[in-house]
């Protein structure tokens, strides 16, 4: 499955929003198949926040795991946060 | 207050910049006129010109700092995480058209959104008096500011390590210990983003909550903290780009 997280905004800050889009999207994950690989990806997004991040991504790699894929992570605000949620997975 | 208007020439005076400085900062919308017409006079609110040209950190510091809470000057106030965020964007924008910002303006973006959000999730329903945060900006000035009124990151982050004892402990604790594991807070790693992020561009913060002062800036490895009297209610936070 492929999730383009432009699609849920550009400037993804905030936890309720995270929240908010993951409950929203919550059937579309359900119809992930068992071994289906996860591409999330950050392309045509301004702004990436750990808050918004912590409520979206945080439980879909917790699901999927070696599954997920990030794609397209290269704008520094996507980077960073990236970088603090693996801190704080370790 | 009553809304009285200034002509270019008089708000020109009262910054003490040139007229052709004001209609490029209208242009850019560092400071907007009211016009009557597309091609008419510019005209300029005062209590807009007022706040221009004051200081915005003290504007917030005084607001932490005060016993009883006022709601601040509506276009310094986001009452709602929504307003915030709606504002956060208005801000993005402005920096977006900065040519050669020496810190990309998405980790602005992003770190600013992190201090106002963490007001928002660590305060709702728990705020001293005046719901939501103080929000302002100069972009000439390069430099933002945040506060609110809030329960202060000793009280917020007791509810985690109940043994913290001093606001200068929390603060130590808010920027460089990694909370981790999701119970019984899965918040409350904001800081440590905007601590990452400082540290590593050309950027300076100051960071104040009840009786402690955080100064930090890029290459430090660690925190100055030092006492900040009198102590603020809730949090006060300036970053300077």
């Amino acid at each position: 499955m492929l999730i383009q997280l432009k699609k849920f905004g550009t400037t993804l800050s905030s936890r309720p929003a995270g929240k908010e889009a993951y409950l929203a999207f919550s059937p579309t994950l359900r119809e992930i198949k068992e071994g289906e690989h996860v591409d999330i990806d950050f392309e045509g997004v301004i702004v990436l926040g750990p808050s918004w991040a912590d409520e979206f991504l945080t439980p879909i790699v917790d699901q999927y795991k070696d599954k997920v894929s990030l794609l397209n992570a290269d704008n520094p605000s996507v980077k960073a946060t990236l970088e603090l949620l693996g801190q704080i997975r370790k | 207050m009553d809304k009285k208007f200034l002509t270019i020439g008089e708000t020109a005076k009262m910054l003490g910049v040139s007229v052709d400085t004001l209609r490029r900062w209208d242009k850019e919308g560092i400071l907007n006129s009211v016009r009557s017409s597309k091609k008419g006079h510019r005209y300029y609110s005062e209590q807009d010109v007022y706040l221009f040209g004051k200081d915005l950190f003290d504007l917030a510091e005084e607001w932490a700092l005060r016993e009883v809470g006022i709601e601040p000057e509506s276009s310094l106030y986001c009452s709602t995480n929504d307003v915030f965020q709606n504002r956060l964007v208005g801000m993005q924008n402005l920096l977006a058209g900065i040519p050669n910002l020496s810190t990309p303006f998405s980790l602005i973006v992003a770190l600013v959104g992190e201090i106002g959000n963490n007001s928002f999730d660590h305060n709702l329903g728990n705020w001293r008096d005046i719901p939501g945060v103080f929000f302002g900006y100069n972009i000439e000035k390069k430099y933002i500011v945040l506060a609110d009124r809030g329960q202060g990151l000793l009280r917020t982050l007791q509810r985690v390590k109940p043994n913290l004892k001093t606001h200068d402990e929390a603060m130590q604790v808010a920027f460089t210990d990694v909370i981790s594991g999701r119970a019984p807070e899965s918040r409350g790693n904001g800081l440590k983003f905007v601590k990452n992020i400082i540290t590593t561009n050309p950027l300076n913060l100051l960071f104040e909550s009840g009786d402690a002062k955080l100064v930090l800036q890029k290459g430090d490895l660690e925190l100055r903290i030092t006492e900040k009297i009198p102590p603020v209610h809730g949090c006060v936070a300036m970053l300077e780009f």
